[in-house]
């Protein structure tokens, strides 16, 4: 039987272009180009080895707005079988858990699931919530920040990174699996695939598809109430220039200015 | 069979112009184009000139991202103390609008758009690495090892055509086809720079300055367009010119051009949100290669369609119409289902027929004149010179106005046969 394989992907505002309105605090969206999130394209990655050697079948599948369109299309053309976008204006404004459990339904409808890759984090929020939170949806078996991933049998082998070393596991089918950003290079799109892939195209699905209540989703299914951001306010430096003549002096000037300090003080 | 009807290579107003012309009449083309969204490497100054995109675009005029209609075209001589210049201002400029400011990474960004809406399939994100040649004809492009097939190719690769030179259908670069731009997209708000030009809501103000006073007497010339709430400036530099001069960097001549005591005071306060550099083509009629062959044709700056009569600085619209040229050459050739180099002769003639290759010829030696110490030398120095005589008051009586011509020329060496012949030629060619 073929594996199949699912990978979440997320699209994020390009990380150099992030703007944060002066006045409404809110991340400018409108001004920043779109990019499929970095550890996404090393979860496809991971995934993409594992067709080539298998020949099994991979689907991605994202949460987000119409525009995410562009960041499927990528992903089809660099080898992804089908793409599935979950997208609904009911979804909008969710938080890590409805966002867990949209992309959980959504994978359940699509059928049998043997491997489900995601990123360790989202370059724009990064709270890493919401790989292991479709893993407890759906129930089954995850293993995060993955280094290496391979298929053997039946079961995922992969590398994790710990503090102070890495260790190896091995678990049996299903299993998601979250990768580490940079743990691989993700291959090419190329002329041929992406023509193909705009051909393909991807699917839309919205809440009535995927089979869900509107008020389990969105803003109404989030239990996260943003109050208030702060913007990090840059300060001020106190750079200056001190003339003195000796490394001495320059110890007596920093203790005078208490810019050190003897430790029993 | 081919996957296409035909490719479009480049998706700059060359290529995007071809694509949206032949998915309009219904041929099934691709557009490539390498960078995602298109345009976010593309370097105008920019002043799109000229109506060609009614061609294709009818009601372009309220749809495209335009900035500023210009409603005060300047031409300055800039000395290092003085800037003589003459300043167009016109009613008649608002009722017919002759042309719009632009940045490129909206502009490209809708019209490649606009092809995909016309029916084109537009890839960008990908650069096509050759083209694809069977038994001397064009047959499609390579990328990767992969064939993407077609009936022709319409090459828009811009002002460095690697897939052109590549093929051997154009000659590599030399010096003297080129130009380098720099440019500094300023942010301002809207209400500062329409105090600043005092310009009316949605006017802008357009200027090409010549630079008499860089150091190491470098020849340059500048420019400045007001778009809605920021200042495109920069300088484009020979770049024979600049290799005569190694130790000149280009980034220091803009620094050079916007501390000047008259450009300084326009930027004042704006935020500097851009910057950029690119090739401009300025080879003009010599450096145009063969237009087309069996499976292909050249347009836009790839063509080398561009150049600067010393007043304005023009291509995107050449890019335009070479690229609508180019497309209904297809159409012609594809009712035939023809596409050998005699089928495609007519691109030549409606090029020769409508304003792209006539400026072309018209202009053909402007070069020799924009680029010559005597208009970035002799001109502004003899200009500032009957300036200040004309003006100061010294408390004689003054000078006859043809004595203190002739005296602003004998000073600053203009009196000789070479020079009246520069002035001469320089009338004549523009
Ligand atoms: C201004 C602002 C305030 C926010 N406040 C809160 C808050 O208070 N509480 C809260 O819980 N969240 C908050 N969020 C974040 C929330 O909206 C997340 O963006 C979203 O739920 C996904 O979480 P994440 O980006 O942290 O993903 P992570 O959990 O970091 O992503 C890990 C992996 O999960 C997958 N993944 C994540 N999102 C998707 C998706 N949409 N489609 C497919 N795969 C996906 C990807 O593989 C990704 O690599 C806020 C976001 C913003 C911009
Ligand atoms: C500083 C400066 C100021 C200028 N000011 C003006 C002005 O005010 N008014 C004016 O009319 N003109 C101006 N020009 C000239 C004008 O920018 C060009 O003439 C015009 O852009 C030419 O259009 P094009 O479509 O031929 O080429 P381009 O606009 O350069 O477009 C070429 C496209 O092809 C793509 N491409 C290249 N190679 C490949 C490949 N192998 N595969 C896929 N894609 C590829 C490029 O990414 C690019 O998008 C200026 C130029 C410069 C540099």
């Amino acid at each position: 039987m073929t594996l199949e394989i699912i990978v979440m992907v997320k699209q994020v505002p390009d990380k150099q272009e992030v703007v944060i309105d002066p006045v409404t605090m809110n991340l400018n969206r409108s001004l920043t180009r779109n990019v499929t999130n970095s550890a996404d394209e090393n979860a496809l990655e991971a995934a993409l080895r594992i067709k080539d050697k298998t020949g099994a079948n991979v689907t991605v599948i994202s949460m987000g707005p119409p525009q995410a369109e562009t960041t499927m299309i990528e992903c089809l053309a660099r080898g992804a079988d089908r793409a599935i976008l979950a997208s609904d204006r009911f979804f909008g404004g969710a938080d890590t858990y409805p966002t867990g459990l949209t992309i959980a339904a959504t994978i359940s409808k699509t059928g049998k699931f043997d491997i489900i890759f995601a990123g360790e984090e989202s370059s724009d929020s990064s709270t890493g919530h919401v790989g292991p939170g479709v893993a407890e949806f759906l129930d089954i078996d995850q293993i995060t920040y993955a280094s290496s991933v391979e298929y053997e049998d039946g079961h995922v082998i992969a590398e994790r990174e710990l503090e102070g070393g890495t260790e190896v596991v091995k678990v049996p089918l299903p299993v998601l699996v979250t990768v580490l950003l940079n743990s691989n290079t993700p291959r090419m799109q190329t002329l041929r695939r992406k023509i193909d892939a705009t051909r393909k195209g991807i699917e839309m699905w919205d809440h009535d598809r995927i089979g869900l209540q509107p008020e389990w989703v969105g803003v109404r299914g989030s239990p996260t109430i943003v109050r208030k951001m702060n913007p990090i306010r840059e300060r001020e430096r106190a750079a200056k220039k001190i003339e003195v003549s000796s490394i001495g002096d320059l110890v007596d000037e920093l203790y005078e200015k208490k810019i050190l300090k003897l430790e029993d003080e | 069979m081919s996957e296409f009807d035909a490719i479009v290579v480049g998706a700059g107003p060359a290529g995007a112009s071809a694509a949206i012309r032949l998915a309009s009449s219904k041929k099934n083309v691709l557009l490539v184009e390498k960078s995602d969204p298109p345009g976010s490497k593309n370097v105008s100054g920019g002043v799109l000139w000229g109506n060609g995109l009614s061609a294709i675009i009818p009601d372009w005029e309220k749809s495209a991202p335009v900035e500023r209609f210009v409603d005060t075209k300047s031409v300055a001589f800039l000395t290092q103390d003085s800037k003589i210049g003459i300043d167009f201002s016109s009613k008649k400029l608002e009722q017919k609008k002759t042309g719009y400011t632009v940045l490129r990474a909206r502009l490209d960004q809708w019209l490649a758009r606009k092809a995909k809406e016309a029916g084109a399939m537009v890839i960008n994100g990908v650069t096509v690495e050759k083209l694809h040649v069977e038994d001397g004809r064009v047959t499609g492009i390579e990328q990767d090892g992969d064939v993407i097939t077609s009936d022709a190719v319409i090459l828009c690769e811009g002002a460095n055509p690697r897939v052109a030179i590549n093929s051997g259908l154009r000659k590599p670069l030399s010096d003297h086809d080129v130009a380098i731009g720099v440019k500094e997209v300023i942010k301002l708000p809207e209400n500062t720079i329409n105090e600043r030009f005092h310009l009316k809501s949605g006017a802008g103000f357009a200027c090409e300055y010549v630079l008499g006073y860089l150091k190491g007497g470098l020849e340059a010339g500048g420019f400045l367009y007001t778009n809605k709430d920021s200042i495109s400036v920069g300088i484009v530099v020979s770049m024979s010119h600049l290799r005569k001069n190694n130790a000149t960097y280009s980034y220091n001549m803009i620094e050079e051009f916007t501390a000047h005591p008259y450009i300084a005071p326009l930027l004042q306060g704006g935020e500097m949100q851009e910057y950029s550099a690119h090739l401009v083509q300025e080879g003009g009629l010599r450096s145009i290669p063969k237009l087309f062959g069996n499976g292909y044709m050249i347009a836009g700056d790839s063509a080398g369609f561009s150049f600067s009569n010393g007043l304005v600085l023009q291509g995107m619209n050449y890019a335009i119409d070479s690229g609508i040229a180019a497309a209904d050459t297809f159409a012609a050739a594809y009712d035939r289902k023809n596409y050998t180099e005699n089928s495609f002769k007519s691109y030549q003639d409606r090029l020769e027929a409508s304003y792209v290759m006539r400026d072309m010829r018209t202009f053909k030696g402007i070069g020799d004149v924009t680029w010559s110490p005597f208009v970035h030398k002799k001109v502004p120095a003899m200009l500032e010179t009957l300036m200040m005589g004309l003006f100061m008051e010294e408390g004689r009586p003054k000078k006859h106005m043809t004595r203190m011509l002739l005296d602003a020329l004998s000073q600053n060496d203009m009196l000789r046969v070479s020079s009246l012949m520069d002035t001469y030629r320089m009338m004549r060619r523009m």
